[in-house]
């Protein structure tokens, strides 16, 4: 199952590539857990949680084709 | 709630004095209106470890912008007697002195156009995924912090 993983702004200069597709990750822990796996820094790093644009507090069950995105704290205007 | 695809909020680069004079001008056939309010933020010089900032470079979600946008949009002209509400923000870079968004609001009074005008600013910095990067003067970079 694919799920993709978009980043946005200063998460973008720890993983250096604006997205990511993984497999096997049926929920959002462990898609934290992936990535945190592969980019150690994200651990210590504040961000928001976005599933098909909409913001995410909590794990839920993710499902094929969703798109998920690491979104540090907003700073337009 | 009718049917239009909701439009994007971005301008790409810095916003033109004169798209806002044409957008005043555009208001003048709406004769209801009694009152704009306009809030137009411009990049500033600011001094980041002895460098100055030269310019700020915005990127966003745009997809859940433009998602969010047409929520906030709704909650607004419920909330507000506004006769109508533009607002335009920039994306990629703004030079230190150039306008990065453009907040326009129109009521028949001119309390709902400023209270408006006002919560939209604040709307925008707090609950939509954009973010600007200072770009100091050695070409080193900084995250901007909304406050």
């Amino acid at each position: 199952m694919d799920v993709q993983v978009i980043f946005f702004g200063s998460i973008i200069d720890i993983t250096l590539v604006d997205s990511v597709l993984l497999n096997n990750c049926t929920d959002l822990d462990s898609i934290v857990n992936d990535l945190i796996e592969r980019y150690p820094a994200l651990a210590n790093k504040k961000y928001f949680i976005a599933v098909n644009q909409k913001m995410v507090h909590e794990n839920i069950k993710l499902k094929m084709g969703d798109t998920v995105a690491l979104m540090p704290p907003f700073s337009g205007g | 709630m009718s049917n239009k695809k909701p439009s994007s909020i971005f301008v790409s680069g810095p916003i033109a004095a004169q798209k806002i004079a044409e957008d005043i001008q555009k208001h003048s056939s709406k004769v209801s209106i009694g009152a704009h309010s306009i809030f137009l933020g411009q990049v500033r010089a600011d001094e980041i470890d002895n460098k100055k900032v030269t310019a700020i470079e915005y990127t966003a979600y745009e997809e859940m912008v433009v998602e969010k946008m047409a929520v906030i949009r709704e909650s607004f002209f419920a909330k507000y007697a506004l006769t109508c509400m533009h607002i335009y923000h920039s994306l990629g870079r703004v030079e230190v002195g150039e306008i990065c968004l453009f907040v326009f609001t129109s009521s028949a009074h001119r309390r709902d156009a400023i209270d408006a005008c006002n919560e939209m600013v604040e709307t925008i910095k707090k609950e939509l995924p954009i973010w600007g990067k200072e770009i100091c003067e050695d070409n080193s970079t900084v995250w901007k912090q909304n406050n």
